[in-house]
């Protein structure tokens, strides 16, 4: 559905996106991780149309974003960062303009604009100027307006953000329910976010991609466990013992500072109880099990200190 | 063509949203009133003076003419109450993304804001043919000379409005926009009055002729006139289609940044 090859964009000199290359398919939902400025926002503006790349080529359903502009625009939906809304409007008058924007035809708006205000639980604020609404209310308009042409390809940037719990929830469920019909990529910083919703991730740092995998590849969905292991001395020797217990996947030693550690194996007890028997000659201070494993991941991702065996 | 006209609804139902309009259409009609009611006064005294056997007979058309020349100066000052936040409010807003992102042509975003401009003013300027009824009932003005007057006004308006498009364009603060634009309309109108008194030439150009032919005033003053030239619709269409062209460039450039 997405096809991008080597994208980049320049900032005068500064490299926001740095030769990066992704696919996604169709009905699935993709999560754009990475921290603040390391280009995310600035792929998903180049994948709406509304940014130019330097270099590269990107594909929307088989059409190039630079080329086929308008066909592209007819089968994305954009919630950008801010949500696009005009104030001095009525929900109801906002989306009606949207829909006349999109090109909808007269005789569909409004069966359209009453399914995003059902959809997006817009129906008590319906009537009211989008000026006195709060964060979250925003966020589900800018929501509608992106779905309210039944786009393919919805593009979401960090549509959580601003959020009460209750309501990132929602919002959540919402982008859940959309993968059926529609395919989604989605940025963020929150990591629960992704394991929550997503099917893949991209890690993004510095403009350049430096992980792409599927959820279950990195363990987040419960089938692996994950247990972190403070030592005072990291021998190879210990390593390879921890590596050769029955059920263990796989080994990660972090050594800044303290020598961490992180072993995944599948959830099992005896298990653990190995690796300890293991480490204590090792001088063990610490053994715990590891909640997210994405964001342990995701650390080592970006700090770059990782040796992996 | 849909997408234009979804923008010129929104344009002038947000124009009519914000006190602005209504403190504009107020603002006008409060000027020319007073304006209208010193002429009215004038002409009066005049008619008077003509029915003793005195004076110079009455003139109600030349009346008429420094109406309308007054108010095409009104309008520099109004215009920025309606461009200022064009794009500077949308720029504000975040919302050049939704209309930049939906399937629309750039020159269809900027032709609709500056339309619906237009017509927000157009109507404004119609509410001022209650003076061309008191004229009638006064005496026997020249209507076809009243009719070219509106005419040049119009195109007048359309080249004000296509400046005050790109300086909002350019600018993220209203207030910025206002008052660039405000000073560059000036600046125009003055161009006529440095004009005449242009007695020197440096170099080739004969600058007295020249700075008038750049001046929007002077092109409208022909206009006043009854005179209906070519020259002076070249002028104002072109002056604005480029205007417009650069305010499309400028909103379009978010692209390549």
């Amino acid at each position: 559905m997405i096809e991008v090859r080597e994208l980049s964009k320049l900032y005068g000199d500064r490299k926001a996106v740095d030769q990066i290359s992704f696919e996604v398919k169709r009905g699935e939902i993709l999560g754009f991780l990475g921290q603040n400025g390391a280009g995310k926002t600035t792929t998903m503006k180049i994948l709406t149309g509304f940014m130019a790349a330097s270099s590269g080529t990107a594909k929307v359903a088989g059409f190039d974003v630079f080329e086929d502009q308008f066909e592209v625009k007819r089968r994305i939906g954009y919630l950008p960062e801010v949500p696009p809304v005009y104030e001095e409007l009525l929900v109801s008058e906002y989306l009606r303009f949207v829909a006349e924007l999109r090109g909808i035809p007269r005789a569909e708006r409004q069966r359209k604009i009453d399914r995003v205000v059902d959809k997006c639980q817009l129906g008590e604020v319906k009537n009211r100027l989008i000026r006195n609404l709060s964060k979250g209310y925003r966020q589900r308009i800018g929501l509608g307006q992106a779905l309210i042409h039944e786009p393919e390809v919805l593009i979401l940037d960090e549509p959580t953000v601003g959020l009460d719990p209750r309501q990132v929830a929602e919002v959540r469920n919402l982008i859940k329910s959309m993968k059926t019909d529609h395919t989604v990529i989605f940025s963020t910083h929150i990591l629960s976010e992704v394991a929550a919703i997503c099917d893949r991730i991209i890690v993004i740092d510095r403009g350049k991609i430096v992980a792409q995998e599927s959820l279950s590849a990195l363990g987040a969905d419960g089938a692996t466990a994950r247990t972190e292991l403070v030592v005072k001395t990291a021998s190879d020797q210990l390593l390879q013992s921890l590596k050769s217990i029955r059920g263990v996947k796989n080994v990660r030693l972090y050594s800044n500072g303290a020598n961490r550690i992180v072993i995944e194996s599948e959830p099992d007890d005896a298990i653990v109880a190995e690796m300890a028997k293991v480490a204590v000659s090792s001088g063990l201070t610490r053994i715990s099990p590891v909640q997210l494993a994405l964001e342990e991941y995701y650390l080592g991702l970006i700090s770059g200190k990782r040796t992996e065996i | 063509m849909s997408a234009m006209v979804a923008i010129i609804k929104k344009e002038i139902r947000t124009h009519f949203l914000s006190p602005l309009a209504y403190v504009m259409i107020g603002l006008f009609l409060l000027i020319m009133g007073v304006i209208f009611a010193k002429f009215a006064a004038i002409y009066m005294s005049m008619k008077q003076q003509s029915m003793m056997g005195g004076g110079q007979g009455v003139n109600l058309d030349k009346i008429a003419t420094y109406l309308y020349q007054n108010m095409a100066f009104v309008m520099c000052f109004l215009t920025p109450f309606v461009t200022m936040k064009l794009f500077a409010e949308e720029r504000r807003q975040h919302t050049l993304e939704l209309l930049f992102t939906a399937p629309v042509r750039g020159i269809e975003i900027v032709l609709g804001k500056f339309i619906a401009s237009l017509m927000l003013m157009s109507f404004m300027i119609a509410i001022s043919f209650i003076y061309v009824g008191f004229m009638v009932a006064w005496g026997t003005p020249e209507l076809p000379l009243i009719f070219t007057t509106y005419l040049g006004l119009f195109f007048a308006l359309s080249c004000y409005l296509s400046i005050g498009c790109l300086i909002s364009a350019t600018t993220e603060s209203q207030a910025i926009a206002a008052i660039f634009t405000f000073i560059i309309l000036l600046l125009l109108y003055l161009l006529q009055s440095i004009a005449q008194g242009m007695t020197v030439n440096w170099g080739p150009i004969e600058w007295g002729p020249t700075l008038t032919y750049i001046s929007p005033l002077g092109h409208f003053n022909s206009f006043t006139e009854g005179l209906l030239q070519i020259k002076d619709l070249v002028y104002f269409v072109t002056f604005t289609g480029f205007m417009l062209f650069l305010t499309h460039r400028v909103v379009d450039s978010h692209r390549w940044r």
